[in-house]
């Protein structure tokens, strides 16, 4: 038995450093396990909500998982909302023939003519739990009372931001990276200090000028007015500077020896062997622009047809607060992404601000 | 078309054209080089640069795009923000913007008392609400999501098991976007939401065994039992008094004194005065503990002997009678400091990540060999923490410090979806005021958002110079 114990409580650590579970370890777990609750039941409880029916959202039910009322078709009458009515110990389903008074006309499914009185309170109403796809496919395929969130749309706008945004400033970045990490010329330092310089500026008090700069270039309201003034990122040649300064330089001498190109050297040689660093920076660079929101807001509100997802989940937030089930289906639909990005490359993520210790 | 995108298209097609004749009559491609003609076709500035002035004008062709974007769409609106301020009307083109000298700040300067924001004029009054809220915030959440991430990190770095799961936890909001996280805060925060339905239900049951015969007693029971345990840990034998345990007993000293709140005999208030005095003590006490003095025994236990003479004195079924529990509408409610109070843990839920895996390379490049020279040392974990671990990770806690200040004073996105400035102007923020007074009025004042941005870019320089000249003899250790 103690064996057991000892064997479930020991930590980690070599033999003689094993010890077992003081206080410090119980406060340490439970700080941990505290902490991540507080991170995912908030995003599990959206997840849950999301396949609720609308009825059960708009009245604010609390229960763990999606009950809705059974709705039948009734012979002659049409759909209608099923109740429990329990009756000298027989319960029936019935359904409402009228408004809902203090004692409510109702009548039996199965004997639509007789119409019983029965009191308000009597009335439990019959529920079975059934996910709420609609909520999901009416937005996606556009149908049902869901016209207005052209998610499609949205989606392939965002798509388009994100891919091309990353590809240029992957390739952009690490044109620099190169040129700063290869070479010795002058004004090498100035562009190193130039590059750290832009981290330090909020991008926030440039707002405005940048809005004219963006409009005199005639790409205000454009999806290429969020592409290109997010393209060149200081954390991205900061990071494949890190990286490239240590491939070796004998490589390159080989290379100009075979008499190749200093372009062909760049994407033949440097850009394959920085290709972790490059991968960092393209999954930073997508997670950056897939959740941009309001330098998007102001280039490309004008336009519905050029909203991004997040803009257009503002958007439909806010003029259509009732729709609630649609709000948290769309927030899922562009959670997910994000979290399967996540999932799958986590190691990298975290390992790569953890080496630059940027954003 | 603005002359602009004219001319890029010119140089796109003189790239594309020029470059494919160039190459083509300098290599031979064959039909299976295609991807290779099209990757030196990209690059054909570069290969012109090299023909041109030899490989000593190859980095500058290799930095041109990125630096271009960086002048255009960075340095040049930092210094086109001055001239803006400096003009008027709603003109977006910037040649036809009339020079109207320092009016747009004389507007926000207008104010009979600068401390009072709604002495100002219209102008003056939304940009200091927004700042003072601003200063309000960043005065707050910088010390509570360094303090969190800290000690998140602190945990992290333990050995545990696990440790890449935990990590990779509290990186998942970093991840997430500001809409998406309102949404999910909004929804949770409902006045019909989870969180108060929670609390109802919990404060309904506590209520109801509260009101059991008998719980008077067993309540009394369980917290004396508590109280000995810890002091008796706290007290072990042989040994200085363990730091955790003392710090497990101040808590329940104090939660017991509030509940009993002698201090009510004196003065008949309902605002729970003992929490003072209450504080007093639990702090001197563990000033005692963590500085080794041989008075910390007789404290702990003549605290002890006051928590057990307190503790038949409190009525506990009245203590956990929660019956008067009402849901707050917590993003709306004015003047009761939810909507604040919910920014700043929304704020910290979501970026507190970031900071945690910088501080945790930190922690991380800390040489191992000091810890054991410590423990050989037998050093305290108290005393180990203010001499190796803190000094040794400060240069990154200034970093973090920096980052922190710089993106809480832009705070715009979660507090603009979550409250939109509200109840009133309660939240205001701001970068909030100068995007509105910009893009979201119906007769827009670039001028006047300009001049907010160069007056925010004063304070945040200010601010961070600050920093860093505070925090500069602790990171040059």
């Amino acid at each position: 038995m103690t064996r057991i114990v000892t064997f479930l409580t020991r930590t980690k650590g070599s033999a003689d450093k094993a010890h077992r579970f003081g206080a410090q370890d119980y406060l340490a777990y439970g700080y941990l396990l505290l902490g991540v609750l507080i991170i995912l039941i908030p995003v599990s409880w959206t997840l849950l909500s999301s396949i609720k029916s609308e009825e059960a959202l708009s009245g604010f039910d609390t229960r763990l998982l999606p009950y809705s009322q059974i709705v039948k078709d009734i012979p002659g009458i049409g759909e209608k909302p099923i109740y429990t009515l329990t009756e000298d110990g027989q319960t029936q389903e019935v359904f409402k023939q009228g408004p809902t008074r203090r004692v409510t006309e109702v009548s039996p499914v199965a004997n639509p003519e007789t119409i019983l009185e029965v009191p308000r309170t009597e009335l439990k109403p019959s529920e079975e739990i059934r996910i709420a796809t609609e909520n999901y496919l009416n937005p996606l395929l556009q149908r049902g009372d869901q016209k207005y969130f052209n998610f499609n749309l949205l989606l392939w706008n965002t798509v388009f931001v994100t891919v091309t945004a990353t590809l240029i400033t992957l390739l952009i970045n690490s044109m620099a990276a190169f040129a700063l990490s290869k070479y010795r010329f002058r004004g090498r330092l100035t562009c190193t200090i130039l590059i750290i310089a832009t981290l330090l500026i909020p991008s926030t008090i440039i707002l405005v000028s940048l809005f004219f700069v963006v409009w005199s270039f005639g790409i205000f309201g454009s999806l290429w007015g969020v592409i290109i003034p997010a393209a060149a990122t200081p954390t991205g040649v900061f990071l494949l500077r890190q990286y490239m300064l240590t491939i070796p330089d004998e490589l390159l001498e080989a290379a100009r020896m075979d008499a190749a190109s200093e372009w062909r050297i760049y994407w033949r040689i440097v850009l394959p062997l920085s290709l972790p660093a490059l991968s960092v920076l393209a999954i930073l660079s997508v997670i950056w622009r897939w959740n941009d929101f309001l330098w998007p807001l102001i280039v490309l509100i004008s336009d519905p047809s050029q909203h991004t997802i997040q803009i257009g989940l503002t958007t439909f937030s806010g003029e259509f607060n009732t729709d609630q089930n649609y709000i948290l289906a769309m927030t899922v639909v562009s959670l997910i992404p994000v979290t399967l990005v996540f999932v799958w490359l986590q190691r990298f993520i975290t390992t790569g601000i953890a080496t630059t210790g940027l954003k | 078309m603005a002359p602009a995108a004219l001319l890029l298209y010119a140089i796109c097609l003189l790239w594309i054209v020029g470059g494919s004749v160039w190459l083509l009559a300098r290599r031979r491609y064959g039909v299976r080089n295609v991807g290779e003609f099209a990757m030196d076709l990209l690059g054909f500035p570069v290969e012109i640069a090299q023909s041109l002035w030899g490989r000593s004008g190859v980095p500058y062709a290799f930095l041109l795009p990125n630096m271009m974007i960086f002048g255009f769409f960075t340095f040049a609106p930092m210094l086109l923000n001055f001239w803006v301020s400096l003009t008027g009307g709603d003109s977006i083109a910037l040649l036809s913007r009339p020079f109207i000298g320092i009016a747009n700040y004389r507007d926000i300067f207008n104010c009979s008392d600068m401390l009072v924001p709604k002495t100002c004029s219209n102008a003056g009054f939304t940009f200091w609400t927004g700042m003072f809220n601003t200063l309000f915030f960043v005065l707050i959440q910088v010390p509570v999501m360094c303090a969190v991430a800290l000690i998140t990190a602190l945990v992290v770095n333990k050995s545990l098991s696990g440790r890449g799961f935990w990590r990779a936890m509290f990186f998942y909001p970093v991840m997430l976007s500001p809409v998406v996280i309102a949404n999910i805060w909004k929804w949770i925060l409902n006045r019909k939401g989870i969180l108060n339905a929670g609390l109802d239900n919990s404060a309904e049951t506590v209520t109801a065994l509260a009101g059991m015969a008998g719980f008077d007693i067993f309540a009394t029971i369980l917290f004396a039992v508590l109280l000995l345990i810890c002091s008796e840990r706290a007290l072990r034998a042989g040994a200085e008094p363990s730091m955790l345990w003392a710090a497990l007993f101040s808590l329940l000293f104090v939660a017991v004194v509030v509940w009993a709140d002698p201090l009510q005999l004196i003065w008949q208030t309902d605002t729970r005065l003992s929490l003072y005095p209450a504080l007093i003590l639990a702090g001197g006490l563990l000033w005692l503990v963590s500085t080794g003095r041989r008075l910390a025994r007789a404290a702990i236990v003549g605290l002890g002997v006051v928590a057990v003479l307190l503790l038949l004195t409190i009525q506990f079924d009245a203590v956990f009678d929660f019956s008067d529990f009402r849901p707050v509408n917590w993003l709306v409610t004015p003047r009761t400091g939810w909507p604040f109070f919910w920014l700043i843990f929304v704020f910290t839920w979501s970026h507190m990540g970031f900071y945690m895996l910088i501080l945790l390379a930190g922690l991380q490049a800390i040489p191992s060999d000091l810890y054991e020279a410590a423990k050989m040392d037998a050093a305290r974990p108290l005393r180990v923490f203010f001499r190796i671990t803190l000094p040794l990770v400060m240069p990154t806690f200034t970093v973090v410090l920096v980052l922190c200040l710089i993106r809480s004073f832009q705070v715009f996105d979660e507090v603009w979806l979550l409250t939109g400035g509200g109840p009133g102007r309660e939240t205001f923020m701001v970068v909030q005021n100068i995007f509105e007074v910009a893009f979201a009025s119906d007769n827009p004042d670039y001028g006047e958002a300009a001049a907010g941005s160069v007056l925010m870019a004063v304070v945040i320089a200010v601010f961070t110079f600050f920093q860093l000249f505070v925090t500069r003899r602790q990171s040059e250790f």
